[in-house]
């Protein structure tokens, strides 16, 4: 009776499953790359709107096309819907001239577009995460087809950085969705369309997204008929998949790639996160109001031992919150690991009135293996001159639940913090966490960091515009915080993907939330 | 019931620390407030909690049980719904495994009291009862996939190969052997007690006395009888059964009720997690009733109420 | 940390508790489940007082060392000695399991006492709820209360208490029913013995052979359930250690085939002890029986 029962629901299981994902025979089998595109810190899986992209922007730009675009080494933009840009004389103004293109429905790609996808995007009610950031757009003009001209209020040299983040949408197939509608409008999941080198075919929830060729895209038909984005938990399940030969491709922690670059069926790709990494000081808690104390801890943490043994070497140890060449001064003080002087810095401040040996609450999001070696080592080094920290992980929501809490937060909940912030392409990045303006609910400066100093360098390096004096004004910005220490900046470590070798002309690179950067997925081929 | 069951849920949830606005911000690329404004207007989270349980208590009744917040503009139903055909297929195909070699195994070991065989066989039923689900899933999946590559290392289907009902089976087999492990444990251990309990007994007694054959014994009568309990055993772990198939579910990637409740928690996804809760107890409570009403089937003693 | 070792069932009566340690003596499984448990025990216990190394003391000069004869047991991903961390964890794990049990045995018990003892109202209400707090399947009741508790010993120690007492209270509150209508309770209630008079008095030694046995079972499943809580990244957070979260590293395939060390240590410790507990607590059930006289 039991397993009359047991074989009744496993014939209606089989059932159900078999209606839900029943696709029509296909004559030959296509050629197919998988991978785990939005595995790490860069993907975000589940996410198909373009406007609500805080990451994942590999991947849709895979269907999608911005207007302009990273190279793949993340150094400068080049034309993607836009053949060619010219900004004017007082840089208020930027002129597009695009590209031929058609949507994935057959429709011509025009400025009309264009316009309505910048217009969406500065328009909050949509859900559109590029909104503050398009700020300084007054209008989107149209003087014909081809071109279009975008005026700005006032010099922004971030704005084409932004735009390149921006996935242009078709006007025909949205133009009847209220803005506020959109966000949750299922358009997104089932029919979107694009102009990029492959159409969306469908999406298995939670399971995998597939892509179909485009066959007139402008570049040539892409080489490979379908692409498949498989979801995964964790990099552990992906890394387990691509292992048993099930995709071609996924970003992978440091241990795996140091594993997998001995095997020969395998080729890792290495770059820099842009993200720099920090050990943040509540500066409303009263512990860490003497710089002695903040400098004892860049002493006392031998970062040289933390990046050569458990980031293999892939790491660069930050003075600042910058690391490229271009924007550290030469003479900054390097902070060399030095025990005794920690020691000594720390009895000068006068440590064991301050706090002692007491615990002290060390707050991170960060939850992968290499995090908590990290902070383990440490904690084990801050302990050898003191000072007593406790690690606390806690998911995202959580975290950031603790940090933005409206009112009042209660400080003790992150006297101190493990944490990373975007530091590049663009070095404006970290303005957002640091700069007094940005306190929190303006901004993400979670520490509460009010540095005048500090501040006043980044406005001067921010109302920039020509491109050589910045360079200069934000090397002001790195020597500021090297002398007053806002963070204990750590170190900017690469990322890791890892390709099949059967995979030709793949392009990836871990750029910080995904990019995007031109990757030409119409060039990529897999050999048999 | 399952009216309690959601208000303790909801009231559990609004202890949670965290907005589930706060998933959708990466510490590292953070938002402006604008954009986080509108997010939060887009999901709707701006409402008191009281209105945003009896707004979803009187959509639930309709069957409409909101929308999920990390799956943007997706309904909840239809969400939980797709999960429950896999769960119940894994669960299903797990105790399948787990009822034929839990009450084989108790059978021989029951027949051959204290022989080797039965001695090895209890020890092992210790063991996969004493081994965490997490641990014989990772490793499975190590050795069968990644080393011996004769299964796939997770989801339900080929990506993008159409179904097939082999591709179904294939993916299958794995996670649900090892899922049975504990309840083939189990199992066995109650068969082998019950069925000893049963073989002592005067009807047995008075067949082997009459001279039935020892097979005819066992089969006809004692087995039979021997059943009951086990079946209520079976019956009572199903909800535990859920709960092993959370961590089977998490290691293979398997599209079930586990996988989503396991990222909604994550996410804070209320809608989606007093959705799943719900569904689930529904579902533990309609399993219970169905074994109490195979129990009355097999033991005419019992009237069901 | 063990409530139920031999000597202190045996001192708490005479009479059948005697019976039952003959029972349990010639019990061979559980005997060896003490066999396996008691040196455990004094090695998770002892261990700072033989073992130079320390759980958290850290060495990047010695990463992911195999097993050799200054790590005994080999080192973790920043050079912490796994033997250590295997104590450490071991003391962290049987604490978790050892105290949230307390806990829950104690509601467990004042529940079911109450119920059976309290009058039909209150033992329809009362049983509601367990019925309630029994309809969830106990991993998702974990995982929805372990995401607000959050992680740490004593989040962790407060949800597997929470989890584990509604079937102890129904067990305590049959065995209670039964009792109350026996004449030497009818008797003492007939002399306005007071509630609490009654439950420590006539309640709590007539089901302790039911506190004791489920106890022991309980603490092998609460073992598994910090196990899977730190495996899902809810239970003990690094760099505390517990044998679950020493397990969590498993799940990357390079510690996995490349380190073995790192995780079959705690793994075996973890089978290992559950596997004893669960042969004590059977032999400990058969030792109750006394049906079990019979075979």
């Amino acid at each position: 009776m039991t397993l009359k029962t047991t074989t009744r629901s496993l014939a209606l299981a089989a059932l159900l499953g078999a209606t839900a994902l029943t696709l029509p025979a296909l004559a030959q089998d296509p050629s197919t790359i998988t991978g785990g595109f939005d595995v790490g810190p860069g993907g975000f899986q589940g996410n198909f709107n373009p406007l609500a992209a805080t990451s994942g922007l590999t991947w849709l730009s895979v269907y999608y096309e911005p207007l302009v675009i990273y190279n793949a080494e993340l150094t400068q933009l080049e034309g993607a819907l836009a053949s060619e840009w010219s900004m004017s004389e007082d840089q208020r103004e930027i002129t597009f001239t695009l590209v031929e293109e058609t949507w994935h429905d057959g429709e011509a790609f025009t400025s009309a577009d264009v316009k309505f996808t910048l217009e969406l995007a500065k328009n909050a009610a949509a859900g559109s995460v590029f909104a503050a950031r398009l700020g300084a757009i007054t209008s989107v003009d149209t003087p014909d087809d081809r071109t279009v001209v975008v005026k700005l209020s006032n010099p922004d040299t971030g704005l084409l950085s932004t735009l390149a983040q921006v996935m242009i949408l078709p006007q025909h197939a949205l133009k009847d969705i209220a803005p506020e509608e959109l966000a949750t409008s299922t358009w997104w999941a089932t029919t979107p369309i694009g102009t990029g080198p492959y159409k969306f075919t469908q999406y298995v929830t939670d399971q995998y997204v597939e892509l179909a060729a485009d066959e007139d895209y402008r570049n040539g038909r892409p080489l490979t008929d379908r692409l498949i984005n498989r979801y995964f938990d964790n990099s552990a399940a992906a890394v387990a998949a691509l292992r048993a030969g099930e995709i071609d491709f996924t970003y992978v922690e440091p241990d795996d790639a140091a594993t997998l670059a001995d095997n020969a069926d395998y080729r890792v790709i290495e770059g820099a996160s842009f993200v720099v990494n920090y050990v943040g000081f509540n500066h409303m808690v009263g512990l860490w109001d003497d710089v002695r104390v903040r400098k004892a801890f860049m002493h006392a943490i031998d970062r040289q031992a933390i990046i050569e043994s458990l980031y293999g070497g892939a790491a660069e140890a930050a003075n600042c919150g910058y690391v490229a060449d271009q924007l550290v001064p030469a003479d900054i003080d390097q902070y060399e690991y030095d025990p005794d002087k920690a020691r000594a810095l720390l009895a000068e401040a006068g440590w064991s009135e301050i706090n002692g040996d007491k615990p002290i609450t060390w707050l991170t999001y960060y939850n992968t293996p290499l995090a908590a070696n990290v902070m383990a080592a440490v904690q084990a080094m801050l302990s050898q001159v003191g000072i007593n920290v406790v690690p606390r992980v806690v998911d995202t929501p959580t975290y950031n639940g603790i940090v933005y809490k409206e009112g009042t937060p209660d400080w003790n909940e992150f006297p101190l913090v493990y944490a990373g912030l975007q530091n590049g392409p663009n070095p404006a990045g970290i303005n957002v966490g640091l700069n007094e303006s940005q306190l929190p609910p303006n901004g993400a400066n979670i520490m509460r960091v009010q540095n005048r100093m500090l501040s006043a360098a980044f406005d001067a390096a921010l109302g920039e515009t020509d491109p050589v004096a910045a360079e200069a004004r934000w090397q002001d910005v790195c020597r500021v915080m090297n002398a007053e220490l806002p963070w204990a900046t750590m170190w900017v470590a690469n990322r890791y993907g890892v390709a099949s070798n059967d995979l030709v002309d793949f392009v990836w690179t871990p750029a910080p939330a995904g990019g995007p950067f031109a990757s030409h997925p119409e060039k990529w081929s897999k050999s048999e | 019931m399952v009216l309690a069951l959601s208000v303790l849920v909801f009231i559990l949830l609004r202890l949670a620390p965290g907005d589930p606005i706060d998933a959708y911000v990466n510490p590292a690329s953070p938002l402006s407030p604008d954009a986080m404004q509108a997010l939060r207007d887009r999901l709707g989270l701006d409402a008191p909690l009281p209105v945003q349980y009896f707004g979803w208590l009187r959509a639930a009744v309709t069957g409409d049980l909101g929308f999920s917040i990390q799956r943007v503009g997706v309904p909840v139903l239809p969400l939980v719904l797709e999960r429950i055909g896999p769960t119940l297929l894994l669960m299903a195909a797990g105790l399948a495994i787990a009822i034929v070699v839990g009450i084989t195994a108790g059978i021989i070991s029951a027949v051959r009291r204290n022989s080797p065989t039965d001695i090895g066989f209890s020890v092992l039923a210790f063991v996969g009862i004493s081994s965490p689900a997490f641990l014989t899933a990772l490793l499975g999946l190590y050795f069968f996939s990644v080393q011996l590559r004769w299964a796939p290392s997770g989801g339900m289907l080929t990506p993008g190969a159409g179904f097939s009902l082999g591709d179904l089976l294939a993916h299958l087999v794995l996670p649900a052997c090892l899922l049975s492990i504990g309840h083939a444990a189990l199992i066995m251990r109650y068969m082998r007690a019950s069925l000893l309990e049963v073989l002592n007994q005067d009807y047995v007694r008075t067949a082997r006395a009459k001279g039935v054959r020892e097979f005819f014994v066992i089969v006809k009568h004692a087995v039979r009888n021997a059943l009951l309990p086990v079946i209520t055993l079976i019956g009572s772990t199903i909800g535990i059964a859920v709960g092993g198939a959370i961590f089977i579910e998490s290691v293979f990637n398997w599209p079930g009720m586990g996988l989503l409740l396991v990222n909604a928690v994550e996410t804070r996804d209320y809608p989606v997690i007093m959705g799943a809760t719900l569904v689930i107890g529904a579902t533990v409570i309609v399993v219970n009733l169905l074994t109490d009403i195979t129990y009355a089937a097999v033991d005419p003693r019992i009237q069901v109420a | 940390m063990t409530a139920e070792t031999p000597a202190t069932v045996r001192s708490a009566s005479k009479g059948p508790w005697v019976r039952a340690w003959g029972r349990f003596s010639s019990n061979g499984a559980a005997l060896a489940g003490l066999a396996i448990l008691v040196p455990i025990l004094v090695l998770v216990i002892s261990y700072p007082l033989w073992w130079p190394y320390s759980p958290n003391d850290i060495d990047l000069r010695a990463l992911n060392q195999a097993p050799g004869p200054v790590h005994w047991l080999g080192t973790d991903g920043v050079g912490r000695d796994i033997l250590a961390r295997l104590m450490q964890g071991g003391r962290i794990s049987l604490t978790v399991a050892v105290v949230s049990v307390a806990i829950s045995i104690v509601i467990g018990f004042l529940v079911g006492a109450i119920a059976s003892f309290g009058g039909k109202v209150v033992d329809n209400g009362v049983m509601r709820l367990v019925d309630l707090a029994m309809t969830l399947p106990p991993v998702i009741f974990l995982l929805v209360l372990a995401s607000i508790a959050g992680t740490g010993v004593a989040p962790t120690i407060v949800v597997i208490s929470l989890l584990s007492w509604p079937v102890l209270s129904r067990m305590v509150r049959a065995r209670l029913l039964e009792l109350r209508e026996r004449d030497f309770v009818v008797a003492a209630r007939g002399m306005g013995a007071s509630l609490p008079h009654l439950l420590f008095r006539h309640g709590l030694p007539n089901s302790i052979d039911i506190l004791v046995v489920y106890a022991t079972l309980q603490i092998a499943n609460a073992i598994l359930l910090e196990a899977g809580l730190s495996f899902l990244g809810l239970g003990i957070a690094p760099p505390e250690a517990s044998w679950g979260n020493m397990l969590n590293a498993a799940r990357s395939t390079v510690v996995l085939e490349q380190y073995v060390w790192q995780w079959m240590f705690p793994g075996g410790a973890l089978v290992l002890t559950v596997l004893a507990i669960n042969f004590l607590g059977d032999g400990l059930r058969d030792a109750f029986d006394p049906r079990s006289d019979l075979n």
